[in-house]
């Protein structure tokens, strides 16, 4: 465990709650104390809101930390973690919080914890603003493994804005430490899956956003599937698109709204799609931030991807503060970037 | 950090829906629930027998909104919930049922959802402090479906807002100095008691006792209470003022409780009475202490029951009023001599408010003074001044042992109003003054041998001597006042004996009879 107190401008990148779930996670793998001031400073609200405090509780839980400030409209929050502790542990998320990224937020810590972990989380599985189970399920989970990670997750039940009720839940057989991974290409693609995922809505609206995607897609019509979920809380809808690579899959979401139509709807996830197809590159913006911090834990690795987002910027700041590792971010000749974690 | 806690109804409208479409609806209370700055740790369902499943269905969903909110539902049932008196009745009941602990909770009642008549109950529970909550008042999202929409939270303590809290300092600094006539009087002891009759009468109909010498201005502060309750909306009837004193004998009863028609020889018609004429009003009865026990006795009963008889009738008639009852007279020695009733004096002098006699109140003068020149200058239509010297002599005289002002400010007053009137051009002068100040001493040497016995003797000596010797040394010494010397006053008080030739000794008399009481021919004219 390291003495002192890392302190964080909450302010500073994103400045919302992607800086705060990961200066906690970081504070957890490391062991270090972490005090964020001006949390969300420049935005409407100000402060802490539930769904950070969700995820600031369930590490404070794994970690046996103690907690100042943890409170709605918090500008200021403390954590002093202790030992991390694997075993089971069961989070209820409300559906304004993502199931997702309170897993985001203690993975970390739990893959090299002294004990495997069994964990449950209840609320929405498929939320804007979050990464979905299925891009979490495809495309980060297998990166992790391949770095020698052993996690399983699973979705017992979808959970959708606004009425929640999914359930995911997620195993890890801890390890010493992750292996370095370099993800330079994508390789072949190997497969398609374009999903109209439905729940408690009209059939139709599956069936204009398939179509819409059929003409973007010269795929195999096998590939463009309607999923009718049946036992998720309330309604919902999205549309996933993934491709499967040789060396990496990624998924492509955008999520249906009230008055937003459908081709509308179908429209966002095969744009993200496309621009990603033609960039010939295997990291997704998404998918970027998401391995910064699983890189500088391995101890260095890099991989090439789109022009970086302000998040991906952000965890390139933030991680350095915590784990003694230099982050790159470098623009190559044909317009796509490499990062390089050493 | 305490917890917040939110009690409110389901909404049987607005929380409604069973289908899947009862997501893409707002609904208040899954919404208050769901605001991203709001912890509801507790929720207190109210519903009646009609909302049960309805309650099961919000609880249910607000398990997968927010899991960090615990739902107790409870059943209130309401035969009608537009009832104001069950629906009051059965909120109450809950309020005082319910284990609030203030010191570890935040309660918020939440009054966008249940009938009007359900929100109005829940908003007076709240402002009686029955419910030790703020209200908490939700509205739905801009655009459908973005959100749990916004709330505000109402606390009802109007003392935690600044800008009110000014108000009402103002409103009762103009309350203040209302009851005081706009006078701005120092008399620390004055003061203090006018702003505390300026919050009983605020916030009671109870009767109110107001005592104090003649002229102390019971009767000026009795009308300016009913003028502070009128514009306050808090009386809507009229001012009904009578003196006792006046209500002797035969038509007592009927003047203050009426009569009806042909109940005694001359009553020719109805008559409503003073009481029923005070009804929403107000009554005030001056020197209450000079009615007679009848009447006593049926005021008691008017006050305590708001009903009475009046003469003649064989029915009850009832008025609602607020009573000031005056009085220069110690009432508890009035109900040891059997003269007043006790119950109707512990009745009345729940506020006792004793007014000070001008004597009491030299700070108070001149503030008077210069109210009543202002009053003058309205009045007479010429502006009043006075010269320096003259307000210099005439405050001096005033609080001058000289200047007994037995009529306290009424007196006061009165004297300002004379010089004013005799004012040359207006404006009051030395000569102005002490015109007014030989009247003054003449009007109180008419009934100044009380005090004449005491200037001699002092207070004390004075207070000791029986009435029969009083009486007597009174004449004595006045009459030695106005002689040049012990024989001549010898002369004039022995006049008839001399003439019967009973006596020669005069003056000897005189000298044995002054010595008794410890005097010479000298001290006679002290003072």
């Amino acid at each position: 465990m390291r003495e002192g107190i890392v302190s964080i401008d909450g302010a500073e990148g994103e400045g919302g709650g992607q800086i705060l779930r990961t200066s906690v996670g970081l504070a957890l793998v490391t062991g270090t104390a972490v005090r964020v001031d001006r949390i969300r400073a420049r935005r409407p609200k100000p402060g802490l809101m539930r769904q950070h405090l969700t995820a600031v509780r369930a590490a404070a839980e794994v970690s046996g930390a103690t907690l100042e400030g943890a409170e709605p409209g918090s500008t200021s929050l403390t954590l002093r973690p202790g030992a991390v502790r694997g075993g089971e542990y069961r989070f209820s998320v409300g559906t304004a919080g993502s199931a997702t990224l309170v897993l985001q937020t203690v993975l970390p810590a739990l893959l090299t914890a002294p004990r495997p972990s069994r964990l449950v989380f209840e609320g929405g599985t498929h939320n804007p603003w979050a990464p979905t189970f299925d891009h979490l399920d495809r495309a980060f989970l297998p990166l992790l493994r391949r770095m020698g990670a052993r996690v399983e997750a699973r979705l017992e039940r979808h959970g959708f804005h606004p009425a929640g009720g999914g359930r995911i839940v997620v195993e890890i057989e801890p390890i010493e430490r992750l292996a370095p991974l370099c993800l330079l290409e994508r390789g072949d693609v190997r497969s398609h899956a374009a999903t109209a995922i439905l729940s408690a809505l009209p059939y139709d609206i599956a069936k204009r956003e398939l179509a819409v995607l059929r003409e973007r897609f010269p795929w195999d019509p096998e590939c463009f599937r309607p999923l009718m979920v049946k036992d998720a809380a309330g309604p919902g809808n999205v549309v996933q698109i993934t491709v499967a690579c040789e060396h990496v899959t990624e998924v492509f979401a955008s999520f249906g709204e009230r008055g937003l139509p459908a081709e509308r709807v179908a429209a966002q996830a095969a744009d993200e799609c496309a621009a990603w197809l033609a960039a010939g590159v295997p990291v997704g913006a998404h998918l970027a931030d998401q391995l910064l911090l699983p890189l500088a834990l391995a101890g260095g690795g890099s991989f090439r991807t789109v022009a970086p987002t302000g998040h991906t910027r952000t965890q390139a700041a933030l991680v350095p503060r915590f784990i003694d590792v230099r982050v790159d971010l470098r623009r190559d000749d044909d317009g796509q970037w490499t990062v390089i974690v050493e | 950090m305490k917890q917040t806690v939110a009690i409110g109804f389901v909404g049987t409208q607005l929380d409604a829906g069973r289908g899947p479409n009862r997501w893409s609806k707002w609904r208040p209370t899954v919404a208050l629930c769901g605001h991203e700055d709001l912890l509801v740790t507790r929720l207190e369902l109210l519903h009646d027998r009609r909302g049960t499943a309805l309650a099961a269905t919000v609880a249910a969903d607000l398990a997968g909104v927010s899991p960090e909110t615990q739902v107790n539902r409870h059943l209130i049932d309401f035969a009608d919930p537009w009832d104001f008196e069950e629906v009051y009745g059965g909120l109450h009941d809950f309020a005082r049922g319910y284990d609030f602990r203030p010191e570890r909770d935040d309660y918020l009642v939440h009054i966008t959802t249940g009938t009007h008549v359900e929100q109005i109950c829940l908003f007076l529970l709240t402002e009686s402090r029955h419910v030790p909550a703020r209200l908490i008042q939700t509205s739905p999202p801009r655009r459908p479906d973005h959100g749990p929409g916004a709330y505000i939270v109402v606390d009802l303590d109007l003392s935690r807002y600044d800008r009110l809290a000014a108000r009402f300092a103002r409103e009762q600094r103009e309350g203040l100095s209302f009851l005081k006539s706009g006078i701005d009087t120092r008399s620390p002891t004055f003061n203090r008691m006018i702003e505390q009759i300026e919050r009983v009468v605020i916030a009671t109909r109870a009767p109110i006792l107001l005592t104090g010498p003649t002229g102390a201005g019971k009767s000026q502060i009795a009308r300016r209470i009913y003028q502070l309750k009128r514009t306050r909306n808090q009386v809507a009837g009229d001012f009904v003022e009578v003196n006792c004193a006046t209500l002797r004998g035969e038509g007592a009863m009927s003047a203050l409780f009426g009569h009806v028609k042909g109940s005694f020889t001359g009553a020719m018609r109805d008559r409503p009475g003073l009481l029923r004429q005070a009804h929403g009003g107000m009554l005030f009865l001056d020197e209450i202490g000079e009615l007679g026990l009848d009447e006593q006795a049926m005021l008691l009963r008017a006050i305590e029951d708001k009903t009475f008889l009046p003469v003649g009738a064989d029915r009850e008639v009832s008025s609602d009023f607020q009573l000031i009852a005056g009085t220069n007279r110690a009432l508890r020695a009035r109900v040891r001599e059997g003269a007043f009733r006790e119950d109707l004096l512990a009745r009345i002098d729940l506020w006792h408010f004793q007014l000070p006699g001008l004597r009491e109140r030299p700070e108070d003068l001149e503030p008077n003074l210069d109210f009543e020149l202002d009053r003058a200058t309205q009045t007479l239509g010429t502006r009043i001044t006075m010269s320096r010297e003259a307000r210099a002599r005439f405050l001096k005289f005033a609080v001058s042992p000289e200047a007994r002002w037995p009529g306290n400010f009424r007196d006061y007053n009165a004297a300002v109003l004379r010089m004013a009137t005799l004012a040359p051009g207006g404006r009051i002068d030395i000569a102005t003054v002490e015109e007014e100040l030989a009247r003054l001493r003449a009007a109180w040497g008419e009934d100044a041998a009380p005090d004449l016995v005491a200037l001699v003797l002092g207070a004390e000596r004075a207070a000791a001597l029986d009435r029969f010797d009083r009486v007597q040394l009174e004449d004595v010494l006045r009459v030695c006042r106005s002689c040049e010397s012990l024989s001549e006053a010898g002369r004039l008080l022995f006049a008839a004996s001399r003439a019967r030739k009973a006596s020669t000794n005069d003056a000897h008399r005189l000298r044995q009879y002054l010595a008794k009481h410890g005097l010479d021919f000298e001290a006679t004219r002290r003072g």
